[in-house]
């Protein structure tokens, strides 16, 4: 789906002014057109990446938020040139600062915060806030406009929003923008909150909105693992809705690993199950966790203990029968740097009925660009194999955030709760 | 050890659609259907977590019932679906409410409605209402009408009407009646229901179709020879001779099931999966039908009636013989037509329509028939080689079988002719739900899609009008055949094909 611009450039008025302005926007002689009544989204939109790259002129401007190809192909070439490691993660903090070296005080058009996915707009979100923090020293900057969507579908009926835009550097952000925030909630609707950037990041801002019962969705993919963690954690015991793009991006794994097991002659393997490895790109487990966790969960397992070297790290379950399980998770260079670090690759399950290899089950679950060869070695081939191809998750994040946003509940999902909890369980079996 | 019985990793994968808050009202509760079919549905519905806590089933019907009546009847109906599940039953019976309604005198209707109010306070159903027509449909017209004047429709986003088969006895009088249904309602308000496109099986066929490169190249007149539609009963006409002494297998099954899976069968793919996008395209493959010879309806169709059969242990009676028939009874327990779809798609492809009571099977199939390879370069290790075919089975087994010839072993090059299999149960060991689980949830999502809209059930009904003038103005011109209990209908249904060379397919 293609990014949909607002139809009138935002109007920038003093943040005093925003309120009121957009209070007067609805009212109309025409009582049924008082906007959407829908939700209220909030999107942290740092896009660092893309403003060192404009601000050092590797790419055309202006901002717009989005990670385009033309982004990624530039980001690859410097990390080739500056002859960084070839698995380096876009998000990378030696990247970044790397191109934050020299760069230029200039200002840039910015059009974060107008630009919106149509699969976004189409649920007619009743107002959309961009907080787009920015590189150089700049104080609080608002912009305000309506926004009505357009869709090429008959069946969907475009109920227009309005959309404001608050930009300047995180501590302008953090001293004024979160009373903007504050004075533009609208109390009836749902509020969520799209964190889209690194969850190490300004952790005052994040904790703000954590405190304020807004609905989450963050990206575990983006922030070390321990900090992601934690975050989890800290969610969890608050209570608070939380919606994970990195688990939204498991999807095609569980569905995957799920379908071999539809045909009821598979399930007695299930009870079985002696081995689970999985190959992560690059060394970021916490997607990897979540499937291990998943599976237990789902199984009954009991988690036993966690050992971790640089190589890999272990995972010791126990199955309701007493027997152990032992599962891994390797983290493989795949020598091209990935925007979402710690995707899983590939995934191997063995169910062992009996010392006859013949008579036991190998599984074995390869993403589309990798192949699997590596989890056929070690007399695999002599088991009963199964194996099966999971298409490569392509969508982009504001799809994902769409899809979320149009079919959650407003709390966790129960599935990713059980999941967490294990998760943290391993977790918190490895601090110990 | 966890449950094998059902895939565990597959628990909570589904993301099924929640209902929103509403209120259920059935007229006719007392009737088979609702504690047959409805209140099943529901219940397996509520098992699955998909019906809202704000949520109200109101049972309507002339019995002067209370709530905790209609909640005992309803638990003593339905005890076999409830056993296991006792704590389950209780909790949901809370939604049941029960209102003694005679949708012909207004001031029941007035009084209703006021139980709805406070239903929706107590409930908090907000006003949201589907209202299910589960009466006589000699009542459905005034019934419409009653629900009118009380106000009950006037809000089309907040209220649907559900309406069972079958929709009028012929174009005439289903013309007549959409248009007071349509004065009663907006289009999109109405749900006009065939339980048969509520079907696991039936859907599949558009995604067996338009979900696969494979199938839609050949799905013409340029490779498909022939289509067989088959929906054969074992059981007899039982308690409802009443309502079958006035329909009939034509009126009761031909007219709606069967034609139903024709127009999923034929219709052109649709742009987007939407709703009308769906039911504009079979509404122009019906459009496109006529019977094979509109001029001597009585050259492409067959009718029978079931007789005396069984064996010495099981004696079964004739249609005539039951109770409530006519002992002169000339309806028609036995139907197969022979249609053709008039457009580029499918000219000159006969499609072969049967359904049966008393029949040795209980099953629906549709088989497609592949023309013959040009030029015949093996010996078959049978006589002919035989055609492909892609038989795709509604029920029971549910699945597809495609037909094809492979190399016989041995050194010759003969040709025979195996099967590959497709089932569900093998593939998903998962029973799908009931029609009616599917199609009152979609009913109450507003989701139309399953549902037939008032052009397709007059285009249905017209296709069929040959027939209906010839058997009720002259009869003896399609004379009902007997045939033998537990038989594949009467001879004269096989000489409809053997007449074009072809053979019912026996299953």
């Amino acid at each position: 789906m293609k990014p949909q611009l607002t139809l009138q450039t935002p109007l920038e008025l003093p943040h005093e002014e925003v309120s009121n302005y957009l209070n007067k926007l609805w009212i109309s002689e025409d009582t049924d057109n008082s906007g959407a009544n829908t939700f209220t989204l909030i999107i942290w939109q740092p896009a660092w990446l893309e403003q060192c790259l404009v601000q050092k002129g590797l790419v055309k401007g202006p901002i717009t938020g989005n990670l385009s190809p033309e982004i990624i192909e530039v980001v690859k070439k410097f990390i080739l040139d500056e002859g960084l490691p070839l698995t380096t993660s876009f998000n990378s903090e030696e990247l970044l600062d790397l191109l934050k070296q020299n760069l230029s005080n200039n200002d840039f058009e910015d059009f974060r915060g107008q630009f919106f996915e149509s699969s976004i707009s189409t649920l007619n979100p009743r107002r959309l806030i961009t907080l787009a923090p920015t590189l150089n020293n700049s104080d609080i900057k608002t912009f305000v406009s309506a926004y009505c969507p357009l869709s090429d579908s008959t069946s969907i009926q475009p109920i227009c929003g309005d959309l404001v835009v608050v930009r300047g550097d995180s501590a302008a952000i953090s001293h004024k923008g979160l009373k903007i925030i504050d004075e533009l909630s609208i109390d009836e609707l749902p509020s969520w909150l799209w964190w889209n950037g690194s969850l190490d990041e300004s952790p005052e801002i994040f904790e703000y909105f954590t405190n304020h019962g807004q609905r989450l969705i963050i990206d575990t993919a983006l922030g070390s693992p321990n900090r992601c963690l934690k975050v989890l954690d800290q969610l969890k015991k608050s209570n608070k809705a939380i919606n994970d793009l990195n688990w939204v991006r498991l999807k095609n794994w569980r569905e995957s690993l799920a379908m071999i097991f539809d045909p009821p002659s598979r399930r007695p393997i299930l009870d079985h199950i002696t081995d689970i490895d999985i190959d992560i790109a690059g060394d970021h487990m916490i997607q990897a966790l979540f499937l291990i966790s998943w599976i237990s969960d789902k199984l009954g397992w009991s988690f036993l203990r966690i050992e971790m070297d640089s190589e890999l790290t272990r995972i010791e379950f126990e199955r309701i029968d007493g027997e152990k399980i032992s599962t891994s998770i390797n983290p493989l260079p795949l020598g091209n740097p990935s925007f979402h670090l710690g995707q899983v690759i590939g995934l191997r399950l063995i169910s062992k009925v009996s010392d006859v290899q013949k008579n036991n089950t190998c599984i074995i679950l390869g993403c589309e660009s990798v192949e699997c060869m590596r989890l056929e070695a070690g007399g695999m081939a002599n088991m009963e194999l199964i194996e099966q191809v999971v298409p490569n998750s392509f969508s982009s994040s504001e799809y994902d955030v769409s899809k979320l946003l149009g079919s959650s509940r407003g709390n966790t999902s129960p599935l990713f709760e059980n999941t967490i909890k294990i998760a943290l369980q391993i977790f918190n079996g490895f601090l110990n | 050890m966890p449950s094998t019985l059902s895939n565990p990793l597959r628990l909570g994968l589904r993301q099924e659609r929640v209902i929103s808050p509403q209120c259920l009202v059935i007229f006719g509760a007392s009737g088979d259907l609702t504690h047959r079919k409805l209140i099943p549905a529901l219940f397996e519905l509520y098992l699955q977590r998909r019906i809202p806590s704000e949520f109200a089933i109101v049972g309507c019907a002339r019995r002067p019932w209370t709530d905790n009546e209609f909640r005992k009847n309803m638990k003593a109906k339905l005890s076999n679906q409830i056993s296991g599940k006792e704590k389950e039953w209780e909790q949901f019976s809370n939604y049941l409410f029960y209102e003694p309604v005679d949708l012909q005198e207004s001031q029941h209707v007035v009084r209703l409605s006021q139980r709805l109010n406070e239903i929706d306070k107590t409930q908090a159903t907000h006003g949201n209402r589907t209202f299910y027509l589960s009466v006589s449909p000699n009542f459905y017209a005034s019934g419409c009408l009653a629900l009118k004047k009380a106000g009950l429709l006037d809000d089309p986003k907040k209220s649907r009407l559900v309406i069972e088969k079958p929709f009028g006895r012929d174009y005439s009088s289903a013309k007549k009646l959409n248009k007071i249904v349509q004065s009663c309602a907006e289009e999109s308000q109405i749900y006009r229901i065939d339980h048969y496109l509520g079907k696991e099986t039936v859907q599949n066929i558009l995604v067996l179709r338009f979900a696969n490169t494979i199938f839609e190249p050949i799905w013409n007149r340029n490779y498909i020879s022939s289509v067989q539609i088959t929906s054969s009963e074992t059981v007899g006409v039982e308690d409802r001779a009443g309502y079958y002494e006035s329909s009939g297998a034509l009126r009761d099954m031909l007219q709606n099931h069967l034609t139903q899976m024709l127009a999923v069968t034929a219709m052109e793919p649709p742009g987007k999966f939407e709703p009308e996008a769906i039911r504009n395209e079979k509404a122009k493959v019906l459009q496109a039908s006529k019977l094979a010879d509109e001029n001597a309806p009585w050259n492409c169709c067959i009718r029978g009636q079931y007789g005396e059969g069984g064996n010495i242990s099981n004696r079964l009676k004739g249609y005539r013989q039951e109770d409530g028939v006519h002992c002169n009874s000339t309806t028609e327990t036995y139907v197969a037509a022979k249609v053709f779809v008039d457009n580029w798609r499918w000219q000159g492809v006969p499609f072969y329509l049967r359904t049966g009571k008393r029949l040795p099977k209980r099953l629906g199939e549709i088989v497609l028939t592949f023309k013959d390879v040009p030029v015949h370069l093996f010996e078959s290790t049978i006589i002919n080689p035989s055609s492909n075919q892609l038989i795709l089975r509604i029920q029971p087994n549910e699945g597809a079988t495609f037909k094809f010839e492979v190399k016989s072993p041995g050194s010759g090059m003969k040709s025979r002719p195996v099967e590959m299999e497709f089932s569900y149960d093998e593939s998903f060991g998962e029973p799908s739900d009931e029609g009616y689980v599917r199609l009152l949830a979609d009913a109450m999502l507003s989701d139309p899609t399953l549902f037939t809209r008032s052009d397709e059930v007059e285009a249905a009904w017209k296709l069929y009008t040959p027939l209906i003038e010839l058997m009720d103005n002259s009869p003896w011109k399609l004379p009902t055949y007997n045939y033998e209990s537990m038989t594949w209908g009467p001879p004269e249904s096989d000489q409809l094909l053997s007449k074009d060379n072809i053979f019912w397919r026996r299953p």
